[in-house]
């Protein structure tokens, strides 16, 4: 379980983070939606401990997070808006290395791990290439099979397909599909409301920096609680 | 006196000598420039303010003067404050104060590079590493230096092209390479241009060898960009 508490986090005088406590138990996948600004990557990145907050506790499993905690780092996977893939490595590579080099892993062992789980995402023929060499969509699925790689409890998505051209959405949706059917944990910040509304579990929807309504897909989807909810609904759908 | 008759075998080779010992001196200055260099990015960047204060004065100090006058500081001020300290006489090699001086000049510049290589990676390969769990060397060896290394190669291999030839600045000292050695050839037979001449193609070959080895290593690398 991963358990926040009362995060505080200002940029200058934004405050990105307004006393936000969220807590996500196994197995579930908690959609972070709301407009630019309102502070859901931010949640995410400061739960991954990439963000430092001014107040507030994060805990893992009853433990307190340490990000120098290597045991605690390698249960959340992470999965970046813009891949950040090593370019300098092969995909190959991009996957074995943490595996080697943290998990003490053996090359073999690791590599078996990581044709299996390109194997998952659909890309054991692209193995040796470079990222360059990958499209957008191709990118983003080494990235997510570079984060399990590190066998993770919880997968956390940063706006994983806002960088991607429209035909790319797709490919990286299925493998984050297959990986909740299989039951993964996740935490996603998302603008794809197609895969809040199916998939999700939970749907937190922040603004300025807060939670301002927390439901089920379907009560979110349907008929939200909060009027701010309903409005940023309704921009969004416009026209569909 | 013809040109065959100043240009003979011996003279030639008497030149050729001299390029081996610029090139010999560009090489050492350069290795130590790059450890210096190295060293001095790694206090650039470090979080501590000593240690990133420390490098600023080197840097500065280093690049807002002559390097000519480093090379003359060292070899007449080092003599006199090792006899303050110990009592006695040393006789400096001019060739070794060159060496330590001139590397002492390109570690400052090699500093700045390395440390705008580094700096010009982008954040992402950090916080990619932070999430899988990459301490800060592994990160460093893995993923940071060998990225900032390919952007950083150009201006390194100017940096040695320069070296090969301000390597001829430690003639002040009585250091012999290749320019020195034409010039004593062109003050032995009352003729510089021709001496000046041979030189300069001498270092003008060196100095393409360089850049057309370099321009390889370069396309090689850029092959996965």
């Amino acid at each position: 379980m991963i358990k926040a508490t009362n995060l505080v986090k200002t940029f200058g005088k934004v405050k990105a983070l307004d006393d936000v406590s969220v807590e996500i138990k196994k197995g579930e996948i908690v959609c972070l939606i709301g407009p630019s600004g309102s502070g859901k990557s931010t949640l995410l990145r400061a739960i991954k401990g990439l963000e430092e907050v001014e107040q507030g506790e994060i805990y893992i499993d009853g433990e307190k997070f340490d990000k120098k905690n290597i045991k605690q780092q390698n249960k959340m996977g992470f999965v970046f808006q813009h891949f950040n893939l090593f370019p300098h490595l092969t995909v190959l590579e991009n996957l074995t290395l943490s595996p080697i080099e943290v998990l003490k892993m053996s090359k073999a062992d690791a590599e078996v791990l990581a044709k299996d789980l390109l194997i998952k995402v659909g890309l054991e023929d692209k193995i040796q290439a470079y990222p360059n060499q990958l499209s957008g969509g191709q990118k983003q699925r080494v990235a997510i099979a570079r984060s399990l790689a590190m066998n993770p409890e919880f997968m956390l998505f940063d706006e994983p397909t806002s960088a991607l051209d429209p035909e790319m959405v797709c490919e990286v949706l299925k493998v984050m599909q297959d990986l909740a059917e299989q039951g993964m944990s996740m935490i996603v910040v998302t603008h794809e409301m197609g895969f809040a509304k199916k998939l999700s579990s939970r749907i937190l929807f922040l603004e300025e920096g807060k939670i301002v309504e927390e439901s089920s897909p379907t009560t979110f989807f349907e008929n939200p609680k909060t009027d701010r909810a309903k409005e940023f609904l309704e921009k969004i759908t416009y026209l569909q | 006196m013809t040109l065959s008759d100043m240009l003979t075998v011996e003279n030639l080779t008497y030149l050729l000598n001299g390029a081996m010992m610029s090139l010999f001196i560009a090489i050492c200055t350069f290795t130590f420039g790059t450890i210096l260099g190295v060293i001095g990015a790694a206090m650039k960047i470090s979080k501590s303010k000593l240690l990133q204060w420390i490098a600023k004065i080197y840097v500065d100090f280093i690049r807002g003067t002559p390097m000519l006058l480093q090379i003359l500081f060292l070899y007449l001020g080092f003599p006199l404050i090792y006899k303050m300290v110990t009592g006695s006489f040393i006789r400096v090699n001019p060739y070794v104060i060159g060496i330590i001086a001139i590397s002492i000049n390109s570690g400052a510049y090699v500093t700045e590079l390395i440390r705008g290589g580094i700096q010009s990676i982008d954040k992402g390969q950090w916080e990619a590493c932070q999430t899988l769990g990459l301490p800060y060397g592994l990160t460093m060896r893995k993923i940071i230096l060998p990225q900032a290394f390919k952007n950083v190669l150009p201006p390194l291999v100017s940096e040695f092209i320069m070296l090969i030839k301000d390597s001829c600045l430690i003639s002040c000292i009585g250091a012999v390479e290749l320019l020195q050695g034409a010039q004593i050839l062109g003050a032995r037979y009352y003729n510089y241009v021709v001496f000046l001449v041979a030189a300069s193609i001498i270092y003008l070959i060196m100095t393409s060898v360089v850049s057309f080895f370099a321009n390889k290593l370069e396309k090689r690398l850029a092959a996965n960009d």
